[in-house]
């Protein structure tokens, strides 16, 4: 009896189940393995993608790039309303607390750390062959460049991020500055116009073609404020200069069936463009209820200010451009007697299917045929100081689909180089880039200088300051390094 | 593992008894049974095990045999003894004789007795055992309560006792009717209390244990565990977040611990570790214990840290057949509503906004009249309505003296008071037990249990919220256009859903399945020693269905559904050992080893643009598919337990015990761990010289210490992983991709928490009133904390253990039969609970941590996390900016801040002129410090009536309710509360602190401008019932009536609709009222019938 109990006393200690506590989980993507293979890779790059179209909390398919550059003379926003996070950007004092800013900072960051995690590791893949590692690494190294230059360009010196590794000296890293960030802009651009190929995977992939565009607008702003290295025009209008030439070869083109078209996404003018599905995956936020009038059930984010609305020259761009009417009640109303008393954006109305909604599958065009030719046309003349042919070509084909006439010929380099900035202004209201002309420029407080009454006024002065935006203030209390 | 199990359950199988030849050669006179036992063991070498309680009944004994067997020898000394015994193995097992097998030995009766035994109210008391006082003669008691008994001549003295009554000692005096009233036990120090893994006196223990009985509870109309402990236990504090039928709700022991676990106690039922609280039916609740200190829950080890609920069904008795059924009905509205605008008033303000801000006013002067003469939508109107439910409950018992068995239905129906919500419940439970031989008894109880809840928990975020959107909808638009369909949108407020919409076309239902077996298998392999072998299942199945249709979700329907499948496994085998030694020493032994494994898989499906909208979630192929997705996860947790409890003479009490866990979350290194404790009891009242007074009848010290831990996180924590993230490439599809989510972190170990307690337990008045009080210090350390990392690293989550938390507190809980007179009876709980939590570390590398669930509520009403732990603060700290009031004319430095008079001014705290990050701090916390809970009953004759008080003191609430009706931002463009008329209007109302409408002024709602405090006192419960007599009807049924009001009515200064509701289920989250399913105000009437 006694010996029985020791027994099972001895089987009551012995009992450890070691091999039921040791944890094996299955279906969870662990671990260095993810990326040993084509299909792990592709997987981690298309993620890499995917934090670009996270609508309301990261990438660009929410309002929050229009919102950030409001500072433009070509936005503003509804005085009353829900609208508080976005006067700040136009009125010139934006909180760190604005919300709007986040999707942009989050989704780039992510980005970042989706493709450095790619370009890190993507030697481990057992896999393919080496032309379809590069493929998928040059696009990698395309997003990356792309993240940082959009993050230099609104919030200045920021953190560059060396690891996708997490360690806990990363929370007291220190911002770079916008010279450093460039230079790596440059060199990832470098690695992915190798590798890339010059037919694109899918439409909302890059080419080289894509991957060189990016390039040249890069050098356009390098060669203005902050770091006015006026070298870089040059170097901006040979690259622009490069896909231009081959534009059969990348499937470029300026698309002359209708303005308004370019912007349901999927046409030859298409350089770079995210695309989303609708339907509750991606979808795009700011086309439809955004951009319309509360009289039309809208939310009234952003419209023109009005001064710009008035300058813009008439023709079937404008028209193209602008809702000017809108139908409330089955009663068709002018822009004059909407709540905003304001013009809205045609551009991001909804084309196909029903246009009173916030979630629809249309594209975020991020770079477009367009901005390569006026890329050329003001990099060239700013670069030899007189325009040639060829710039004046560029030009006037974006003209010519305006409705405009040929350019004034022989302009000095400056004036021409003006009118290129105008045109920029028109060709792309609304589409985010005014404000980085004004920026790069150092305009911004000339164009805030004259608004109409009848639109929001700066709440002080305009210095350069107030050209970059606070570094988001949850992040910069984490680290105060920021 | 389960090989040891088995091989242990053989080895016990295989004890067996021996043979005995030996005889025994003895005379003596008039000897005791303990002397005697002595010569027979050195005579024979059998060895007797009795306690000395059992002997001293005992009559003395006259012996003379020569050579007898051993067995005649026994025979004789049994002789009309109150006892019996066994023989297994050599040893004699002395046992007391059952009441009922005692066969009148004595020569015949001279007289006999016959009577009736009764309680207080007069109800038949069966099962009593009549016994002659120093004889073996006894009977016991029928279902009537009947008894006959055959007493000798003379001067004989009936013993009458029952369990929970107070024995009685009645001479018989020559009469042959003898009728009882007993009295129900006043004091239950010598019931036995469930303790983790076996069973203790109740004035022995040295720890903190509450308990409640089911007296207290039953005459309330409760249908969930929750209600039963709600304000009835100090140290309990129970917060019904949401108010809906089967909604959430918070149960805390002695505060929250832990920032990333789950601060919830473990539920032991019937020894089912981690039972399933929502599926109990408080209908079968025999007692509950609460396990609040160390001591008392180390125990249990790492899943003992938030204390522990073990829970006790109840039994078949040996009574026969006893038949019990209830059916309740109810009606609910909601408690409170919020102030609002009506449609003409909104009108015209919503008018004044747009003059302000020089926009167009959104209505002419002709629609504002006719809005104030036809009124407009009352939306709260719309979405509340006046609920019903109706509740059955019907159980069996019964049984004989070997088994028993306990046999129980429950069919709950409840709507909510939102419009189309409701949860229907069906649970049976079956309790049987038997003793299988003298020395091995057996049990089996299943539980199942099925419920369905539609809508119950709402989505509190904004967009999908029916009362968020109820709050901000303009008053000026109908439910529905002229066609009969819904308004889509809300052209002049709210950007988001149809109030009334959301709720009957935007559907959750949880439908859940549970089944829970736990039986086994007690050996008593010697005196004293006993074996329990348990083994348990818990197999819950739960399918979430839901479904959007077009008109919430900008014009595509969608719906999902989503199985989950979790099974649990536990082995569970025990070894008791008791013994009470010569000289009123005790010990009892307590070994355990245990093992658990939890695993649970889903598969999820759905599918958007139905073909068919009204098809719903039954019809996935008509619609585009969505992708599915299915998961695994796995944890299993190994134990070993020891536990000694010493007594001496039940006045000096110590207990140590030591539990070992495995977890499989965490990796080798940190796998195991070790959770000691120790306490200690005085009983003064035991002592010479407390002995003789009348006034306190018993007073106990105890204090405790202990270790106990928490896993805090879910499995595979330790490993970095990959989560999923789609993107499009065209404008028609996505592929999926992957980005790194969880970061591993393989350091990862328990969190564990140190108690230290000392209480007091008093007894006043022979305990008619008892008063218990405890003070208690619990440091948690290496808290393991989800940290967000910042948005520039991914904003991905680590798991650490980092920084330590301190609770400290105090408990009163005060009982008594205030009055105790005649027919008139009035028993009276009182508890405080009196707790402050204070975070005293979060390790070293950052000043504070803030929520990772940042709520952002309405687009930009709250831009930072609401929430921060850090050191010095309590952890629901809320974190905001100070808000001073308007800005009023002349002051000068409002222009500095770009502000206008009439803007909200903000206090700038580090004077840089801009109202920015820098500027939030800690502006109130969300943890109650102060709970409070009454209950009374009185009884006279065959009225009872209950009332029960229940408070939470010391916290603070954001209410975004209001501020989302007074800020007209975020999501909802104007303001729709009355109070936004009184705010500051330039030269009309300029000392008003509610800002003017303007394009300067900047809200920020995450501001003490809309914080409150939310102390409220509340009568959870007044009913009051009639229990009609047996006896005055002609059959054996037995009738009880009653009527009662839940929340009848709440004081508190808190101006939203309900200060208990929040809009989240975390700890450290608890501070926010957004959208949040308010408790109902509800009408119960019933009838129990029982025969």
């Amino acid at each position: 009896m006694q010996k029985k109990i020791y027994l099972v006393v001895a089987m009551f200690l012995l009992g450890a189940c070691s091999r039921q506590l040791t944890e094996d989980p299955k279906g969870l993507v662990a671990g260095t393995a993810a990326l040993s293979n084509m299909a792990g890779l592709e997987a981690a790059l298309t993620g890499a993608y995917g934090s670009l179209m996270v609508p309301w909390e990261s990438g660009f398919t929410t309002v929050s790039q229009i919102a950030m550059t409001m500072g433009a003379d070509d936005l503003t926003t509804h005085p009353g309303s829900n609208k508080e996070e976005f006067r700040e950007f136009d009125r010139f004092n934006v909180s760190s607390l604005n919300s709007r800013m986040t999707p942009i900072w989050l989704g780039c960051y992510k980005t970042i750390q989706s493709t450095t995690n790619i370009i890190n590791n993507y030697d481990a893949v057992q896999d393919g062959t080496e032309e379809e590692v590069h493929e998928i690494v040059g696009e990698a190294y395309f997003l990356r460049a792309l993240c940082y230059y959009w993050l230099t360009r609104l919030w200045g010196a920021v953190p560059v991020i060396p690891t996708e590794e997490y360690s806990p000296d990363l929370l007291e890293l220190q911002k770079s500055e916008p010279a450093t960030v460039y230079r790596l802009i440059e060199e990832d651009l470098a690695m992915a116009e190798q590798w890339v190929s010059n037919e694109k995977r899918d439409p909302g992939r890059p080419n080289k073609g894509a991957v060189k565009a990016l390039l040249a607008d890069v050098y356009l702003t390098e060669a203005g404020w902050p770091l006015k290295d006026a070298s870089k025009y040059a170097l901006a209008a040979a690259k622009a200069k490069e896909v231009i030439d081959n534009k059969g070869a990348y499937g470029f083109d300026l698309y002359q069936d209708g303005f308004q078209q370019i912007f349901a996404g999927g046409t030859v003018e298409d350089v770079f463009t995210l695309f989303t599905r609708g339907q509750w995956s991606t979808y795009n936020s700011f086309y439809g209820l955004s951009t319309m009038p509360e009289n039309e059930g809208g939310w009234s984010d952003f419209f023109p200010e009005l001064r710009f609305f008035h300058d813009f020259p008439a023709g079937p761009r404008k028209d193209a451009t602008f809702s000017t009417e809108f139908v409330v009640d089955g009663d068709t109303i002018p822009w004059q007697q909407v709540s905003t008393k304001h013009p809205y954006y045609k551009k991001f109305r909804i084309q196909s299917g029903n246009p009173y909604t916030y979630m629809s599958n249309n594209p975020v065009i991020m770079i477009r045929y367009a901005h390569v030719l006026l890329i050329y046309a003001e990099a060239q003349a700013r670069a030899t100081g007189a325009p040639n042919a060829e710039a004046y070509t560029a030009i006037n084909a974006v003209r010519h689909r305006a409705g405009l006439d040929d350019l004034q010929p022989g302009l000095s380099g400056a004036a021409f180089a003006d009118s290129v900035v105008a045109e920029r202004s028109w060709e792309f209201a609304g589409e985010w880039n005014r404000w980085f002309d004004l920026v790069r420029l150092e305009q911004v407080a000339a164009a805030n200088a004259s608004k109409d009454p009848g639109d929001l006024q700066p709440a002080g002065a305009i210095t350069e300051e107030k050209y970059w935006m606070p570094i988001p203030g949850n992040d910069a209390l984490i680290n105060p390094n920021l | 593992m389960k090989l040891t199990a088995l091989l242990i359950t053989i080895a016990f199988l295989q004890v067996h008894a021996g043979g005995h030849a030996q005889t025994v050669t003895l005379s003596r006179q008039q000897t005791s049974l303990e002397r005697i036992f002595k010569e027979i063991r050195k005579q024979t070498g059998y060895y007797f095990l009795y306690t000395d309680e059992q002997l001293s009944g005992a009559a003395k004994v006259t012996l003379d045999v020569k050579n007898a067997s051993l067995q005649e020898v026994l025979e004789l000394c049994f002789r009309n003894q109150p006892l019996t015994y066994t023989i297994d193995n050599r040893i004699v097992i002395v046992k007391r004789r059952p009441a009922a097998a005692i066969t009148p030995a004595t020569p015949p009766a001279d007289i006999t007795v016959t009577g009736r035994v009764t309680d207080e109210k007069g109800e038949p008391l069966p099962g009593v055992t009549i016994q002659v006082k120093g004889t073996s003669t006894g009977v016991v008691t029928d279902v009537d309560g009947r008894y006959t008994i055959s007493v000798p001549a003379g001067n004989a003295i009936l013993l009458i006792s029952s369990i929970g009554y107070n024995t009685r000692e009645v001479p018989v005096n020559g009469r042959t009717d003898i009728s009882v009233v007993l009295q129900a036990q006043a004091s239950g120090l010598n019931e036995l209390v469930v303790v983790g893994y076996g069973e203790q006196k109740k004035s022995t223990l040295t720890n903190a244990i509450s308990s409640v009985s089911s007296k207290e509870f039953r005459d309330q109309p409760v249908n969930r565990l929750d209600q039963v402990l709600q304000g009835r236990v100090a140290g309990v504090q129970v917060t019904n977040a949401a108010g809906s039928p089967g909604g959430s709700v918070r149960i805390r022991i002695r505060g929250a611990n832990s920032i990333n676990g789950d601060n919830g106690p473990l539920y032991v039922v019937d020894g089912f570790v981690g039972a399933e609280f929502f599926s109990i039916n408080p209908n079968d609740i025999a007692s509950i214990q609460v396990l609040k200190d160390a001591s008392a829950t180390a125990i249990y080890g790492s899943r003992g840290a938030n204390g522990v609920i073990i829970i006790t069904t109840r039994k078949g008795s040996k009574d026969g057949l006893k038949v019990n059924f209830t059916s309740r009905f109810s009606t609910s509205q909601v408690i409170n509503k919020l102030d609002l605008l009506n449609a003409g008033d909104f009108a015209e303000t919503a008018n004044a906004h747009a003059t302000a801000t020089g926009t167009a006013p959104p209505f002419t002067t002709e629609e504002v009249a006719d809005l104030r003469a036809k009124g407009g939508t009352d939306w709260q109107d719309e979405i509340f309505r006046q609920a019903m439910a109706q509740e059955y409950m019907l159980s069996l018992s019964g049984g004989n003296d070997k088994s028993g068995y306990f046999i129980s239905g429950n069919y709950l129906d409840q709507e909510g008071v939102i419009n189309n919500s409701f949860y229907k419940r069906y649970t049976l439970r079956s309790n049987i037990h038997s003793k299988l031989t003298d020395r091995i008894s057996t049990f089996l109880n299943i539980t199942g249990s099925y419920s369905k809840a539609q809508n119950v928990d709402i989505p509190a975020d904004g967009p999908h919220s029916p009362l968020a959107q109820a709050i901000t909808w303009s008053p000026t638009v109908p439910v529905r256009n002229a066609e009969g369909q819904y308004t889509t949108a809300d052209p002049v407020s709210s950007v988001f859903f149809n109030p009334v919409a959301l709720t009957t076309e935007q559907l959750t239902v949880t439908d859940r399945m549970l089944a829970n077996a736990i039986g086994g298998f007690r050996f008593e392999l010697l005196p004293g020693l006993s074996l329990n072998l348990q083994y348990g299942a818990n197999y819950l199945q739960y399918e979430n269905r839901s479904f959007a249709g077009k008109v919430v979700n900008s014009g595509t329907a969608t719906t999902s559904v989503r199985n989950n499948r979790e099974i649990r496994l536990q082995n569970t085998n025990t070894l008791n050992y008791h013994k009470a030694f010569n000289g009123g020493h005790t010990i009892d032994l307590t070994a355990v080893m245990e093992y658990q494994q939890s695993t649970y898989n889903f598969t999820q499906a759905g599918a958007s643009n139905l073909t068919y909208e009204h098809f719903k979630w039954d019809n996935l192929g008509l619609g585009t598919p969505g992708s599915p997705s299915s998961g695994y996860s796995k944890w299993a947790l190994f134990s070993l337990v020891g536990r000694a409890n010493y007594a001496y003479k039940d006045k000096y009490l110590v207990s140590a015990a030591l539990r070992r866990d495995g977890s499989s979350k965490f990796r080798e290194n940190n796998r195991f761990s070790y959770f000691p404790s120790v306490s200690a009891g005085w009983v003064l009242t035991e002592e010479p010289f407390l002995e003789h007074q009348q006034t306190l009848s018993y007073l106990k010290l105890r204090a405790s210490w202990g270790l106990t831990g928490s896993e805090g996180v879910g499995p595979y924590s330790t490993f970095s992983s990959y989560s999923r993230r789609i993107a499009s490439f065209t404008n028609s599809t996505f592929l999926n991709g992957i980005v790194l989510g969880n970061i591993g972190n393989p350091d990862l170990q328990w969190e564990t928490t140190e108690q230290k307690n000392a209480g007091i337990e008093i007894g006043l008045l022979r305990d008619r009133i008892s008063i218990t009080a405890d003070y208690f210090i619990k440091d948690t350390r290496d808290l393991l904390l989800n940290e967000k990392l910042p948005l520039y690293l991914g904003g991905n989550t680590i798991t650490r253990n980092v920084g330590a938390v301190q609770n400290k507190g105090w408990e009163l809980a005060i009982e008594g039969a205030v009055i105790n007179r005649g027919p008139l009876t009035w028993n009276t709980w009182l508890n405080f609970s009196f707790l402050r939590n204070e975070v005293t570390s979060i390790g070293s590398s950052s000043q504070r941590i803030f929520d990772p669930n940042n709520r952002r509520i309405g687009g930009g009403m709250s831009p930072q996390s609401e929430f921060v732990v850090m050191p010095g603060q309590p952890l629901g700290a809320i974190w905001g900016l100070t808000y001073l009031g308007t800005w009023k004319p002349g002051d000068a430095k409002a222009a500095e801040y770009g502000a206008a008079p009439g803007d909200a001014r903000y206090l700038d705290l580090n004077g840089d002129n801009v109202i920015d990050a820098d500027d939030y701090g800690v502006i109130g916390t969300g943890m109650p410090r102060t709970s409070v809970g009454w209950n009374n009953t009185v009884s006279y004759r065959s009225w009872t009536l209950n009332l029960f008080f229940q408070g939470l003191f010391g916290f603070d609430k954001l209410n975004y309710n209001k501020a989302a009706a007074m800020y007209h931002g975020g999501d909802a463009r104007e303001a729709t509360h009355v109070d936004i008329l009184d705010r500051y209007i330039p030269g009309v109302n300029e000392t008003s602190d509610i800002p003017a409408f303007s394009t300067t002024n900047r809200n920020f709602t995450q501001s003490t401008r809309f914080l409150e405090k939310a102390d409220f006192l509340r009568l959870k419960n007044v009913s009051l019932s009639y229990d009609i007599p047996g006896s005055k009807l002609k059959n054996a049924v037995g009738i009880k009536l009653f009527v009662s009001a839940t929340n009848l009515f709440t004081i508190t200064d808190y101006s939203g609709i309900d200060p208990e509701a929040n809009s989240s289920a975390g700890d450290i989250r608890q501070g926010i009222d957004f959208g949040s399913y308010p408790n109902a105000k509800t009408y119960t009437g019933g009838i129990t019938l029982s025969f």
